[in-house]
């Protein structure tokens, strides 16, 4: 068993300082995001520079290399539509704290993201839909397969395949949340790992009422086996309930200080 | 059907301590595999055998360990002496006479004690306090003190007295700490987190896990230390990835089978074999379930646990 991994979500072009510091390659507001990521317990930082169509190569070379070199080769998830971007991330990325996450694979548009985790050793997130959100865990299922087994046929271990069962609102689609959650059981059933952009079922929610949404959600989801998260490691909260379950679960020893580790 | 053998892999390591200085320096810890697993992977650095001395010299000690001390006048000589037997890694000087129950010795007499030791000696020097909290807390930061540049590793920073002796020792002395914890694995995990809280470098702590004589409760001893081991490294807990340490010769040669004269227990073969046995069992049982270094006394007790240890690593 291992400790449940989060996947910092912070660093993202939706974030207008973000985007502004990208594009301008300025190296201040990034590092600051970073670090107040790590500091608060985040394993790996997800950097989504958006679809950066014909800088994206030179961007995303430009933060692997500042994160990696100011933060001790931290862990990062490649996170673009561009693909001639991750790649190019991934040429000068240092895999001594962990393999790069390419970000993502589904089972339509964007299938071809596996081969490139295949082809060069990375994780690669897999969501599991097509065009549009899937109706029922029958049409998850249906992409979870249609990506494992290509993913296995290039050689990928399905450990470095890491499902997303797609987190939906809340407000919306209320009647479907105990699908997602079954969903994540029946993926650990099979020995998966499973991941996920944890933070969508609370959109449109009050700010003071995110976290605790978010927090019973990922204590539900571990209960059905999650292994990792994309989250906002700044959500004290939310990294509580995590550290909390990963006790319940057995997957770190217990000691009265375990939340400030 | 092929056998295809599956090797046991671990992402963790347990940290290397570097015990001592120069040549004779030892290394405890390092290794990424359950103890003795060579088929899972090299073992890093082999288990580690202290002898233990005290600075009540030969006072307290049963007949048989007397004898190999012959000759020796002071405790710097038994030091030595004890420091010449074979498969001996480092010296292990307990400062009993400090209990304010017992000898109820100064700390400065004790801490001169301590460095003639240090002096007499080129092996690593481990010094174990008197066990009163309050006694240890200032006798081992002074130790630490005078010990400056000797590398040693200061037995024990307990949870009531850790934030005196590991400050001593981790921060201002720059020696190692062994962080002492009676059997229970939560306690043991909580103490290296307020060792580093203090801001004192894991990399300087050493583990006491608890300690006790085969059949004494050491089910608990033994599964602790097991615990703790499965914990650093399938868990890749890093305040758990210390080197263990286990005093066994101060557990063993207490107990009846080890101390009942032969005119008392006529069945049961001569004394001195028995406090051997029991030492060797219970060393080599606190080894196969992870302990890095053991803390023994008699001299054909450290050579056949030595041989048991190159053997099998």
């Amino acid at each position: 068993m291992a400790k449940f991994i989060t996947i910092g979500e912070r660093l993202s072009t939706t974030a207008p300082t973000v985007n502004k510091a990208f594009l301008a390659r300025d190296p201040e507001p990034i590092l600051a995001r970073a670090k107040a990521q790590l500091d608060a317990g985040a394993t790996y930082l997800d950097v989504n520079i958006g679809p950066a169509e014909g800088y994206g190569e030179d961007l995303m070379k430009w933060a692997v290399q500042l994160l990696q070199s100011n933060f001790d080769n931290v862990p990062l998830a490649l996170d673009t539509s561009n693909k001639a971007a991750i790649e190019a991330g991934i040429s000068v990325y240092n895999r001594s704290k962990g393999k790069p996450i390419v970000n993502s694979a589904d089972a339509a548009g964007r299938i071809e993201n596996i081969d490139l985790a295949a082809a060069n050793d990375a994780i690669v997130i897999a969501l599991c839909n097509g065009e549009g959100i899937a109706a029922d865990n029958d049409e998850r299922m249906g992409y979870c397969t249609t990506l494992l087994e290509r993913g296995l046929s290039l050689g990928l271990s399905e450990d470095d395949i890491w499902f997303d069962p797609l987190f939906v609102v809340i407000k919306g689609m209320q009647d479907k949340q105990m699908d997602v959650l079954h969903f994540i059981g029946d993926l650990t059933a099979m020995g998966l790992k499973t991941t996920g952009g944890l933070s969508n079922n609370s959109n449109g929610m009050p700010k003071h009422i995110r976290p605790i949404m978010d927090s019973a959600m990922v204590a539900m989801a571990m209960m059905m086996g999650m292994t990792s998260a994309i989250v906002n490691p700044n959500d004290l909260r939310l990294m509580e309930t995590i550290k909390s379950c990963d006790i319940i679960r057995n997957d770190t020893l217990y000691a009265d200080s375990y939340l400030e580790v | 059907m092929p056998f295809t053998k599956k090797l046991q892999k671990f992402n963790a390591t347990i940290r290397t301590v570097e015990l001592g200085t120069g040549e004779k320096a030892v290394k405890l810890g390092g290794g990424s595999t359950f103890p003795f697993y060579t088929f899972d992977g090299p073992t890093a650095n082999p288990a580690k055998i202290g002898i233990e001395i005290s600075d009540m010299g030969l006072e307290n000690e049963p007949d048989c360990i007397k004898a190999f001390y012959e000759g020796c006048g002071s405790v710097a000589e038994i030091a030595k002496k004890a420091a010449s037997f074979e498969g001996v890694d480092f010296v292990v000087l307990k400062l009993e006479g400090g209990d304010p129950n017992g000898a109820d010795k100064p700390v400065e007499e004790l801490v001169n004690v301590a460095k003639e030791v240090s002096e007499a000696i080129d092996l690593p020097l481990v010094v174990e306090g008197c066990k009163n909290v309050q006694k240890d807390a200032e006798l081992l930061s002074k130790v630490a003190e005078a010990l400056q540049g000797k590398n040693v590793l200061l037995l024990s920073a307990r949870e009531e007295d850790y934030k005196n002796i590991a400050a001593a020792a981790g921060l201002a002395y720059d020696q190692l700490i062994g962080a002492e914890s009676a059997v229970d694995i939560n306690l043991a995990k909580q103490l290296n987190v307020l060792i580093k809280q203090l801001g004192v470098d894991l990399g300087k702590v050493v583990m006491n896990v608890g300690s006790a004589a085969a059949g004494y409760g050491f089910d608990y001893v033994i599964s602790t230390m097991d615990r703790v081991r499965a914990a650093a490294l399938g868990q890749a807990d890093d305040s758990l990835l210390m080197p263990v340490i286990t005093p066994v010769s101060s557990e063993t040669w207490t107990v009846k089978e080890a101390s009942a004269s032969e005119e008392d227990a006529p069945g049961w073969g001569p004394v001195e074999e028995r406090g051997i046995d029991m030492e060797v069992e219970t060393a080599v049982a606190c080894l196969t379930c992870g302990s890095d270094a053991v803390i023994l006394k008699h001299p054909t007790s450290i050579a056949t646990v030595s041989k048991m240890i190159q053997a099998l690593s």
